[in-house]
């Protein structure tokens, strides 16, 4: 540990705890051996080879052996041995049967009556890793009862391993009898006997939560301990303890901070907490500054580890600033040039994470990291060059291309999906490299490799296709190419999908033809299948193509693949009959059914025309006489939602790298997070009239984050109407809230009707919860301020299960939220322009509005920050960062607004003294009423 | 060299010393005192509330030149099974019924003959002791031998006493043959 190396994540480190037991024993083990190796061999003189003295063990000899335990006069230096050969053998993965182990255990059970240390130790060791059944491991209970009270450190430390671990085994209720002992041994004077107690509580938090929470206070004292194991352990267990608490969770963290913690790896675990309370917390509020300050006093800290795990949790912080992350770079560049390469590894891997969304912040490492590049370790060469293809300037990149040629055969898969990223991301930077990339990619992808690395590859051409217009052609070819001898069936899929939408509108669509129609031949149905539907959208598309590929097709109706023909014949028949006629099918044109996505659901459909087909009409099936039932609409909500999570926790872990491409959108993650959520909004019935989408604000929370109840809304904003979405979430757990409803207040605001609520039926502990009010807009974009006010039913509820209790009828209550903003944001969309002076120069100044305004910000980057939120649009040309020391600075904003309308402002900002800026806001739209209704959103 | 001859030299002293050490079994349904008779045994102290034992519990005795070793096992039925592996290689089975208890005496002999019955045990002497003779409604060690039918059980040296480990009585007589019977065997 002590040489830095990366921790794993978070929510790995539950199984991290479980692991410890088996890596002390390991060591014990290790040292056991070693005693053996020396002393205990004393006939062999050649000290200098070194070799195992248990090479070639024979199971059936040792087993043999075993009787000396049953021995009427024991040797228990023997038999300490015989122990050592036994965990040895379990140690090198040989299996043991039921009786084997069993007799084993039992004659191990006789040991008890020996006084030697030692090999009291190995007993305890080996019963552990014997894992005898539940019906015969109780038979050492007294014993281990008995040793947990004796007056030796050692008897009763290991004692109480082994009978935790014996109680998580087979019955957890056990814990009872022994709790008074256990809370005992939390706070012993020795050590090893506290951090024994510390880690089976740990164990057993598992098995029994509700006992192991009642020794709060004396898991406290231990965190006093002033044995760094002892306090690391238990500041393990205390989070564990109170994980379901956030506001616990809060307070342990905040007084922890104020105090030192001896232990290095006890800070460290202090540090994720922090991490991950500052997480929660969100991007949107302020931070917590003592919080930010404890973390950058860990960047002084004595141990590497320390220093490394804060400046990584400093890097990964939501929402990071320039001036947060430089102190953290400082630390990781020394770490660059470090003798240990485990520590150039970390600092390497968390450069080459963060280069994406701040590559200024990075470049000042740009020296060392080129030091890298020849590093012995090639994963650390690897991650070196990866961060500089991200933070480098044009003209490096073919010198940066061909040294990573040289190793590409050398390293591992999961390195080479990191250059590929990289490769990805430059790309889009150096639109005009594409070539050069292209080659590379193609190559790598003719080469051998995995499915995770070789979807790396696809994917990144995909992407540059759909990016680059230029990179179309050769894309599309090498993609042909690599499905000629592709192992992977759904990357066949999904390049055939591909090729059946961009073929037909390349120069020479026919040139593809061969590759799809050769799919048909050679592959799986499930790949001849989706050729089957590439070819068809050529022939949907391509009318000169059309007879030709009907001939192809009419050969796939003797696939002896079901779907295969099924697809073949529907595709033929609808091919010939454009021919004839354009006509419908099922209510679609045949374009619209090959090319886009099917208008409602599968399982809807599929629920529709078994309905269709149970009672036949005359009048001929639709698309659009499907409809969705509750249950299914509340499967899809989950299935959103889940997806929406699964998002934004990628992005959280990889710092959102992989989907924010450019620098300076950092809104552009957020709102791809927020779409998976709402498209089943257009699926809810009462919400069916409100045509499509206009844009989502992020999440505004509208209570504290750590109070009783929590509520966060989402503003939808559609052409006449507004939808608000409430994220409701219950945090007491003997209460159970039904009809949850959020009471509007619009007297303050005009222009604003209720027109449906959907209230949240049922919100039980800890589950999240929706509800919904459909506002009509009666003027174009009324803004203000709207009092909120939770409602709902409360009745008590089971403290575990969280079920309501039948004897609690309920009553209403509500509580006060905080009051929900309408900005004039709401109503804009960020928008990307690709040339911001010509539209500017376009627009003419016929709907311009200038206003001066002085602000009170303390800096340039605050106030930007500010206005590019108020006014809710896209920063262009990466005018968002100023140069540091900066007094004056300019910045490009373009967004859309309700009516469509594009508005295009420049912002010119100069610093007028310490807590002043001031501003001058000029906006052009084509329509003067709505420039100046966009100026008077700063005022 | 010199190792093996200090090796060598300490278990000829250990054979000395271990000439004079013995080891028993302890057996029986459960309450029916073979903690207490342990407690009575290496202490002389008698406590009346007793938790059962969950598994057993391993003592050594000094009685004068004679040590004993003691597995006290648990006599729950989930410990029963488990009785057969202690009781390998040991000088005497003690065998401990509660004499007070004639409900559960047919229950004792079942567990007691299933017990002499598995191959790994013959010959092995039995001792068996009538408990809690205090108690008004104690079986008498003959009654004991009629009910637990010690008549049949052969090929081994079988003995028994009625005994109080409250009041100790006939605790010296048990463990007079106990010490009898290790030199005995040796």
């Amino acid at each position: 540990m002590q040489g830095g190396q990366a921790l794993p994540p978070v929510e790995a480190q539950q199984s991290d705890w479980q692991t410890q037991g088996s890596q002390w024993l390991s060591g014990v083990k290790d040292a056991a051996m070693s005693t053996l190796a020396t002393g205990g061999g004393g006939g062999k003189k050649d000290e200098d080879e070194v070799y195992s003295p248990f090479l070639g063990l024979e199971k059936s000899q040792v087993l043999q052996e075993c009787r000396v335990f049953n021995d009427p006069q024991l040797n228990p230096r023997l038999c300490a041995q015989l122990i050592t050969k036994i965990l040895y053998m379990l140690g090198q993965g040989e299996q043991l049967s039921r009786s084997e182990s069993t007799s084993i255990f039992f004659g191990v059970t006789k040991l008890f009556q020996a006084k030697d240390d030692h090999l009291r130790r190995m007993i305890y060791l080996v019963m552990k890793e014997l894992n005898p059944s539940a019906e015969e491991v109780i038979i050492v209970t007294a014993t281990l009862t008995k040793d947990m009270n004796s007056k030796q450190d050692l008897y009763r430390a290991n004692a109480i391993r082994v009978l935790c671990k014996i109680i998580s085994m087979t019955d957890p209720t056990m814990l009872g009898q022994i709790e008074r002992h256990l809370k005992q041994a939390l706070v012993d004077k020795n050590a090893f006997v506290a951090a024994s107690a510390l880690v089976s509580s740990i164990q057993l938090i598992r098995v029994n939560a509700e006992v192991v929470k009642r020794w709060v206070n004396e898991v406290q004292t231990a965190l006093q301990s002033d044995n760094q194991t002892v306090q690391y352990h238990a500041l393990a267990l205390l989070h564990m303890i109170k994980k379901q608490d956030r506001l616990a969770v809060n307070k342990i963290v905040s007084s922890l901070t104020r105090t030192p913690i001896k232990s290095p790896l006890a800070q460290c675990l202090l540090i994720r907490f922090v991490k991950k309370v500052m997480d929660e917390e969100g991007g949107g509020g302020e931070r917590d500054r003592t919080l930010l300050e404890f973390l950058e006093g860990t960047l002084r800290h004595k141990s590497d580890v320390v220093i490394y795990e804060g400046a990584n949790a400093l890097c990964g912080l939501p929402n990071v600033s320039q001036r947060e992350l430089s102190p953290a770079i400082t630390v990781l560049q020394l770490f660059l040039c470090s003798n240990k390469p485990t520590l150039r590894f970390a600092a390497a891997r968390t450069l080459n994470r963060i280069a994406m969304l701040h590559p200024a912040a990075v470049t000042p490492c740009n020296m060392d990291l080129e030091g890298l590049i020849n590093d012995a370790n090639r994963s650390i060469a690897t991650l070196a060059i990866t961060t500089l293809l991200k933070t480098g300037s044009e003209a490096g990149v073919e010198r940066l291309m061909k040294q990573i040629t040289t190793f590409m055969s050398e390293i591992a898969d999961e390195f080479k999906v990191i250059v590929v990223d990289a490769i990805r991301s430059m790309c889009i930077k150096f639109p005009q490299k594409h070539r050069l990339l292209m080659t590379f990619l193609s190559n790598m992808l003719r080469e051998e490799g995995g499915f995770t690395y070789k979807k790396a590859i696809v994917d990144t051409i995909l992407e540059l296709i759909a990016q680059i217009p230029d990179a179309k052609e050769a894309g599309l070819m090498n993609l042909c190419e690599f499905i000629e001898d592709c192992e992977f069936t759904p990357l066949s899929t999904a390049i055939l999908a591909v090729l059946g939408t961009e073929g037909p509108a390349t120069a020479e669509p026919s040139s593809y033809i061969r590759f799809i129609y050769n799919r048909v031949v050679l592959e799986n149905a499930t790949v001849r299948a989706s050729a089957v539907s590439a070819l068809a959208k050529f022939g949907v598309q391509l009318p000169q193509l059309r007879s030709s590929i009907v001939t192809l097709l009419l050969r796939c109706l003797h696939d002896n693949d079901d779907e295969v023909r099924d697809r073949a014949t529907l595709y033929c028949s609808m091919l010939q009959k454009m021919e004839v006629s354009p006509d419908d099918v099922f209510g679609i044109g045949p374009a619209q059914l090959c090319l886009q996505p099917l208008p409602v659901p599968l399982l809807a459909l599929e629920h529709a025309v078994a309905q269709y087909l149970a009672q036949p009409s005359d009048e001929p099936f639709s698309v659009f006489n499907v409809t969705m039932s509750a249950e299914m609409l509340a499967a899809e909500r989950k299935a959103a939602h889940e997806q929406s999570a699964a998002r934004r926790k990628a992005e959280n872990h990889d710092g959102g790298s992989r989907h924010q491409m450019m620098p300076g959108t950092p809104g552009k993650a957020a709102a791809k997070a927020v779409d998976a959520s709402v498209d089943y909004l257009a699926k809810i019935p009462q919400f069916a009239h409100v045509g499509p989408r206009f844009s989502s604000s992020k999440p505004a929370a509208l209570t504290d984050p750590e109070t009783e109840y929590s509520c966060a809304c989402i503003k939808h904003v559609y052409a006449r109407h507004t939808i608000l979405a409430f994220e409701l979430r219950n945090t007491i757990d003997d209460q159970y809230l039904q009809d949850v409803r959020v009471a509007l207040d619009l007297a303050g605001t005009a222009g604003l009707e209720v027109e449906v609520e959907l209230p949240c039926p049922a919100l039980p502990f800890g589950v999240a919860g929706q509800a919904f009010i459909l506002l009509r807009r009666t003027e174009a974009a009324p803004t203000g301020s709207l009092g909120c006010t939770l409602r709902f039913r409360v009745r008590e509820a089971h403290a575990e299960t969280h079920e309501p209790l039948d004897s609690s009828a309920g009553y209403e209550d509500e509580y006060a939220l905080e009051e929900l903003e309408l900005a004039a944001a709401d109503y804009m969309k960020r928008l990307m322009v690709a040339d911001f002076r010509a539209g500017w120069e376009g627009m003419g100044n016929g709907g311009e509005v200038i206003e001066t305004f002085s602000l009170t910000y303390s800096g340039l980057p605050e106030a930007i920050r500010a206005i590019v939120d108020f006014l809710g649009m896209e920063v262009c040309e990466g005018t968002g960062t100023p140069q540091d020391g900066a007094r004056t600075h300019t910045v490009l904003l373009s967004g859309a607004f309700l009516s469509g309308a594009q508005v295009l402002a420049i912002v010119n900002l100069r610093t007028e003294s310490a807590k002043q800026v001031g501003m001058r806001l000029s906006v052009r739209s084509a329509d003067k009423e709505i420039s100046q209704f966009v100026a008077s959103c700063v005022a | 060299m010199l190792f093996s001859l200090i090796e060598s030299l300490l278990e000829w002293l250990r054979s000395l010393f271990f000439k004079q050490e013995m080891e028993l079994t302890l057996v029986g349904l459960q309450n029916s005192g073979k903690t207490t008779l342990v407690n009575v045994i290496a202490t002389g102290a008698f406590s009346e509330d007793m938790i059962p034992t969950v598994g057993f519990n391993m003592r050594k005795v000094t009685k004068g030149k004679v040590t004993i070793k003691l597995w006290d096992l648990g006599g729950q039925p989930r410990f029963r099974s488990m009785w057969e592996r202690y009781c390998r290689g040991v000088n005497a089975i003690v065998y401990v019924v509660d004499a007070a208890d004639a409900d559960n005496v047919p229950v004792a002999r079942g567990e007691l003959h299933d017990l002499l019955a598995k191959p790994a045990l013959a010959s092995i002497p039995l001792l068996v002791l009538g408990n809690k003779n205090d108690l008004p409604g104690a079986l008498s060690a003959d009654e004991l031998i009629e009910q637990l039918a010690l008549r049949d059980v052969s090929g081994r040296e079988v003995c028994c006493y009625s005994i109080s480990a409250k009041n100790h009585v006939n605790i010296d007589l048990t463990i007079e043959w106990l010490i009898k019977y290790s030199r005995a065997a040796r």
